[in-house]
């Protein structure tokens, strides 16, 4: 039977501290290459009944999200001159000549309170050279939800220097194999690899999940009563409901923009095309038709055209259709076999997966078929590729002979690192929306 | 090390001037009072830092013993009296070498008007799971069309494509893959 989940993470009242008049100045262009990157310290919290590893564990993750933008350089803590107190939250200003002389452009300082079960944690970040606090927050929530926390300060970071909204918060759902099982489960993992939890809990094949725009719903293919059916998982109060039934095999590949729709693709009579499926049930539209395998369907941000799989020159590419009529083009041009197409959120860019050479690899090509770039090679195969909501990171399975782990790169490649590789048989990531 | 630094934080501070200059004329106050505040954001759960799995099966709930065991049975090797019969890579055309064992199925159901047979389409490892799935739809149905072709009903066959989720043999070479990409016979 499935897992409820684990009651709502109730991050009340983000509480404003100080509306800084210096949102207009752009600290940081995020989009130039090549800049120096922003020294900023980040010393211990001051803890006041809470754990005392809260001291150390929130900056650790703020810190692991700044340094994922390539963007900032963390000071190692060794270097720090100031010890941050209670009365640092209560008017005493920092010594702010002790954190330019170690180099450091701003400083973020925070407060763990422990509330009954729930912990209030106030962060602030200042620059050292204005001696000015640039934003500030206090969250309020389960003291389990302290990386959820971090990860909402290191949006506001990022945002205050760039005026870029970050992704941190975002999660990312998988497929993977308990361990000693033979099943495919699905779960969702946040982004450092450490929160993660299980989706389903049927002991069958569970496959493709892919998120609503809200983040409020998942769909995936079950084989729980035997055959593959498409289900909706509500992951706020975690009931499911059936939603495609009909056909053989069946995928989800993408939710339309406004939330009502799902493409997916299903197989009858031997032959996979693309369904548009309305959300309440009332009808499954065939979008893309043919003999053959047409599977993957990717939907464009403004839901005009999608980018799909079709095996129709005699091995699997990738294509692009507008909704509206017209032709196909095929955007794939790396090797005998692409597929996994993923349409970025930002922009007119697709990442997909191609076999060359033996292996395979991820690509980003633009919809117009040009500029296709390589992204993610590796003595292995580099699949099912995932944009970031912001469109700056893609998240796709690496995999080895039996090893499998999921793994994250900056689409401009200054960055990567792998994200989880607790469980066997990891793939098919999803990145979620904002929420 | 700050040298072109220098003029950018220039830069900023005189920015930063001019827009007090322009009108941040009210100094700000620090807004404790959560009445004043953003609106509450809900977030969903998420517990521990741990991957926790349960070390006995969990038992399902009532009604749904059925459901869940064909479920579990899904991922099961059921056993066949049939040998399975294989493609090539990326493709779902009967073989030669197929044929005698389809003649067999065919002649077993034949003689047995009320048996009903399931077909389970396999690939190996190779390739992405949605398309695989979709080509072991095609591989199953291309069985099925064959078993009509000697005289079988549609009516008796089922299919169903497990893609690269089941494979027979773990192994990651050559001769596990060309095991795997199969049609597995069950007879229900």
């Amino acid at each position: 039977m499935t897992r409820r989940l684990v009651g709502p993470l109730l991050l009340a009242l983000a509480v404003v501290l100080t509306p800084e008049a210096g949102r207009a100045i752009l600290y940081i262009d995020i989009n130039a290459p090549g800049g120096k990157r922003m020294p900023v310290a980040l010393p211990a919290l001051v803890v006041v009944g809470a754990d005392p590893s809260l001291s150390a564990a929130i900056p650790k993750v703020v810190s692991d999200d700044l340094r994922m933008t390539a963007l900032f350089e963390v000071l190692s803590p060794q270097s720090y001159l100031e010890k941050i107190l209670p009365a640092h939250f209560t008017g005493k200003p920092l010594s702010f000549p002790d954190w330019k002389m170690i180099g450091a452009e701003a400083v973020v300082i925070g407060k763990v309170e422990a509330r009954g079960d729930q912990i209030a944690v106030e962060m602030r970040l200042y620059d050292s050279t204005l001696g000015n606090m640039m934003t500030g927050r206090r969250y309020t929530g389960p003291a389990r939800s302290f990386r959820m926390i971090a990860h909402k300060f290191a949006n506001e970071i990022l945002y205050a220097f760039t005026g870029v909204r970050g992704i941190f918060d975002t999660e990312i759902a998988f497929t993977a194999t308990p361990r000693g099982g033979r099943d495919k489960e699905i779960y969702i993992v946040g982004l450092d690899g450490q929160d993660v939890r299980k989706i389903t809990d049927n002991r069958s094949f569970n496959l493709f999940p892919r998120w609503s725009p809200n983040g409020n719903l998942l769909a995936y293919t079950s084989f729980k009563t035997g055959v593959p059916a498409i289900y909706l998982r509500n992951l706020g109060d975690g009931s499911e409901r059936l939603l495609v039934k009909f056909g053989n095999s069946k995928s989800p590949g993408s939710f339309a923009p406004g939330g009502d729709a799902l493409y997916a693709s299903v197989s009858v009579g031997g032959n996979s095309e693309i369904y548009r499926v309305r959300l309440n049930g009332s009808n499954a539209e065939k979008v893309v038709a043919g003999w053959g395998i047409q599977v993957s369907p990717s939907v464009s941000p403004d839901g005009k055209r999608i980018a799909f799989v079709s095996n129709k020159s005699g091995s699997p590419q990738v294509y692009i259709r507008d909704l509206a009529g017209g032709a196909d083009k095929r955007v794939s041009h790396a090797g005998g076999y692409s597929t996994s197409p993923s349409w970025s959120p930002a922009g007119d860019r697709i990442a997909f997966t191609s076999q060359e050479g033996g292996k395979f690899s991820i690509y980003t090509v633009k919809a117009d078929g040009s500029d296709q770039q390589l992204l993610a090679s590796a003595d292995g195969d580099c699949t099912d590729p995932s944009f970031s909501p912001d469109g700056r990171y893609v998240v796709y399975t690496f995999q080895k002979k039996g090893y499998s782990e999921l793994k994250i790169i900056s689409t401009d490649g200054r960055w990567g690192k792998s994200l989880f590789s607790g469980l066997s048989g990891v793939g098919s990531p999803a990145w979620s929306p904002r929420r | 090390m700050n040298g072109e630094r220098v003029w950018k934080w220039g830069a900023a501070v005189l920015a930063v001037m001019m827009l007090c200059a322009l009108g941040c004329a009210k100094k700000q106050e620090v807004k404790s009072t959560e009445a004043a505040a953003a609106p509450a954001v809900q977030e969903k759960a998420a517990p521990g830092g741990i991957v926790s799995e349960p070390l006995m099966p969990q038992a399902p709930a009532t009604g749904e013993t059925q459901v869940a065991a064909a479920g579990v049975a899904v991922t099961q090797e059921k056993p066949s009296s049939f040998m399975d019969i294989h493609f090539d890579f990326d493709k779902s055309s009967i073989r030669e070498d197929a044929k005698p064992v389809l003649s067999g199925v065919a002649d077993h159901l034949k003689k047995n008007k009320g048996m009903r047979l399931l077909i389970e389409g396999h690939c190996d490892e190779r390739g992405t799971s949605e398309y695989n799935m979709a080509l072991g739809d095609r591989r199953a149905e291309s069985a099925r069309a064959y078993l009509a072709s000697l005289g079988v009903p549609a009516s008796a066959i089922s299919t169903v494509s497990f893609g690269k989720e089941k494979p027979l043999d773990p192994g990651h070479n050559e001769a596990a893959w060309a095991k795997n990409r199969r049609d597995h016979f069950v007879v229900k």
